[in-house]
């Protein structure tokens, strides 16, 4: 029986033909109408293997082996924390290594091998290399936007391309129309022999196709796809903006009304700190200094005095 | 009190905290797009201390603080038993840019961060107010690529001789060495610090310290920046919580930040001194070379912006802008990895 039927309600493809068989993580599969009703509350177990899962995560059944679509999935998952290149590693033969390594998770994971124990491998190995994953997930996310980006705009020619030639095919059509106005114009107001009008417009109209026809779509440089390069580099990071250097300019003081208060420098050497208690130890270390509240009580003191109502 | 509640037409919810709701709302008046921040007025027990401390706090300190780096507190109003602030409305925040990989930071994108928020807290500075509370989250950014420093519900006046201040301030990840040891006397320090984490974080584009605990803070700085001792620290060990740690060597910050320019590394070493006096202020800071020298900071409309918000159309969208735009709508061709 090579047809495909939902192994919950029986249903295949012969009797439904518009039966959808979903597939979700289990790799278990089943048909759309039994995903509505046992998922209605948007999660529930695998009716086969009553693995918890989630209805968002069904999808439609790509292969007819399930388990093909099982390990996609693995796959997916896997790759996702497993995502170091060529680069980051010092000898190929690491890297080799590596990729085994990646291998064997997924096939543990597939045939349901020491399933605990490889979850736990994954556990520990994202554990160890959080940053390295969490770097390499970024540069993914950058190469996709760039490819993204290359795609953007060989739509855009394309479209500029055909909106073109929209305009060269009118432009012919309005050309006929007024020629054929021309010889109607002509045929009715001359005094010559109607044929050798006739005759003489077909040669000129012959002639002008003639000189119109070198027109070739212009070759763009898009087409070819291959000058599309990602180390163009200009592409990657925004040119530099040439704004204008910073400056430090101290921020405007309101106008205080009174005498400008003495700075740090002079409360330290003129003998202020005289009058205001000494920052013990613990205070220091906290970062307190008794230049702080003798500054702060100046400045209080100070502002305002010339103020007249 | 009817006018101004008339005044504020509602348009959009945006967020919720633990002590208010925030509505994006236009101001009839003026045609501005405003931020109306509601505050709750919680359970009747509390409601009988009267009004929320934090939002207190705002109040009285935003209305006197004008700043183009700092928040604008707009208008307060009162209905019935609720108090609602408006603010300037802002798109963004710093946390949304750092964690959104599909933006780029270049180095003159990250001088210009730096410099506005230091701008906005030498002010602040300066009129004796620490922040207190400063993380990327509130570090607002409009769509003109202006950042405003916000959220003043643990700002507080300091350089009293005699006020005890509290140490639990400061989300965890970006509190200072001294507030985790419990000091109760404290200076400009504690926002050098949290500037020094974030300028870490614009770099790295996740936490530098994320500890999980108070304890496990400490000692994920002391692994970066070695233990400090009685000599480099004097009077460490009379701070109210201070522990004993395992000496950790320090590190060379040019290995975590391989990426970074000497001038910056000089700048975030002098931000992250684990001994108080020794960091630097706001205006030692903006007058170290980093910042004169090239390359200059990105101007207010060349700065990044999440791809949902469109800046402001000053060209014609760009390719790129599209791009993002159609992303999030899932047009991404669906490949098999293998």
């Amino acid at each position: 029986m090579d047809d495909q039927a939902c192994p919950r309600c029986k249903t295949t493809k012969y009797r439904n033909p518009s039966l959808k068989l979903m597939v979700n993580v289990c790799g278990h599969a089943l048909c759309e109408s039994c995903v509505d009703l046992l998922f209605l509350k948007g999660s529930g177990s695998c009716p086969e293997c009553n693995v918890p899962l989630r209805r968002s995560n069904f999808r439609v059944q790509l292969f007819e082996d399930s388990m093909v679509e099982k390990e996609i999935d693995i796959r997916k998952r896997v790759l996702k924390d497993f995502n170091k290149k060529e680069e980051d590693f010092a000898t190929l033969r690491e890297y080799n290594d590596y990729l085994e390594e990646i291998e064997t998770i997924i096939y543990n994971l597939v045939n349901n091998i020491d399933v605990v124990g490889t979850n736990k491998r994954i556990e520990q190995y994202k554990k160890d290399n959080k940053e390295i994953i969490m770097k390499n997930k970024a540069k993914i996310g950058r190469e996709e936007l760039e490819l993204e980006e290359i795609l953007e705009v060989e739509k855009q020619m394309e479209e500029l391309r055909r909106a073109e030639m929209v305009k060269i095919e009118e432009e012919a059509k309005k050309k006929k129309i007024r020629e054929k106005e021309a010889l109607i114009d002509e045929l009715m107001f001359a005094d010559g022999d109607a044929k050798d009008i006739l005759n003489t417009f077909a040669q000129t109209v012959a002639n002008k196709q003639e000189e119109v026809v070198p027109i070739v779509p212009k070759v763009t440089q898009f087409s070819t796809g291959v000058k599309f390069t990602r180390g163009s580099g200009q592409q990657q990071m925004p040119l530099v903006e040439e704004g204008p250097l910073y400056r430090y300019e101290p921020p405007v003081i309101p106008d205080r009304v009174g005498p400008d208060p003495p700075s740090v420098q002079e409360i330290v050497n003129n003998g202020y700190l005289r009058h205001v208690r000494a920052e013990t130890e613990t205070e220091k270390a906290g970062g307190y200094s008794s230049t702080l509240p003798c500054l702060r009580a100046l400045q209080d003191a100070l502002s305002g005095l010339y103020h007249a109502s | 009190m009817e006018e101004s509640t008339l005044r504020y037409e509602k348009i959009d919810f945006l967020g919720e905290g633990q002590f208010a709701t925030v509505y994006k709302a236009r101001d009839v008046k003026t045609d501005k797009i405003v931020a109306v921040k509601k505050i709750k007025i919680g359970s009747r027990l509390e409601a009988q201390d009267g009004i929320n401390r934090t939002a207190l706090r705002e109040i009285k300190l935003l209305q006197e603080l004008q700043h183009i780096n700092l928040i604008g507190l707009l208008d307060v109003f009162g209905q019935k038993s609720n108090v609602s602030l408006v603010f300037d409305f802002m798109d963004t925040d710093l946390e949304i840019i750092i964690k959104d990989n599909n933006i780029v930071l270049t180095p003159a994108n990250v001088k210009a961060y730096m410099i506005m928020t230091l701008k906005g807290l030498e002010y602040l500075h300066q009129n004796w107010i620490l922040h207190r509370d400063l993380k990327p989250n509130n570090l607002l950014i409009n769509r003109e690529g202006i950042l405003k420093i916000g959220d003043f519900g643990l700002a507080k006046a300091f350089g009293s001789p005699t006020r005890i201040n509290t140490h639990q301030v400061v989300t965890r990840w970006y509190r200072s060495p001294e507030l985790l040891f419990g000091a109760r006397q404290y200076g400009t320090g504690v926002d050098m610090w949290a500037i020094g984490c974030i300028l870490a974080e614009l770099l790295l584009r996740v936490p530098f310290l994320p500890g999980e605990s108070d304890l496990d803070q400490l000692s994920r700085i002391f692994q970066v920046f070695g233990t400090p001792t009685e000599e480099t620290w004097p009077g460490m060990k009379s701070l109210t919580d201070y522990v004993q740690y395992k000496q950790f060597p320090a590190q060379q910050l040019r290995h975590i930040f391989s990426a970074a320019s000497d001038d910056l590394l000089q700048l975030m070493e002098s931000l992250l001194a684990l001994y108080p006096p020794r960091r630097c202020d706001c205006t030692q800071a903006l007058q170290m070379p980093y910042f004169s020298n090239k390359p200059a900071p990105s101007v207010g409309s060349k700065l990044p912006m999440p791809s949902n918000i469109t800046k402001i159309e000053t060209e014609k969208p760009s390719l790129k802008r599209k791009l993002l735009d159609n992303i999030d709508g899932g047009l991404l061709a669906k490949k098999l990895q293998f």
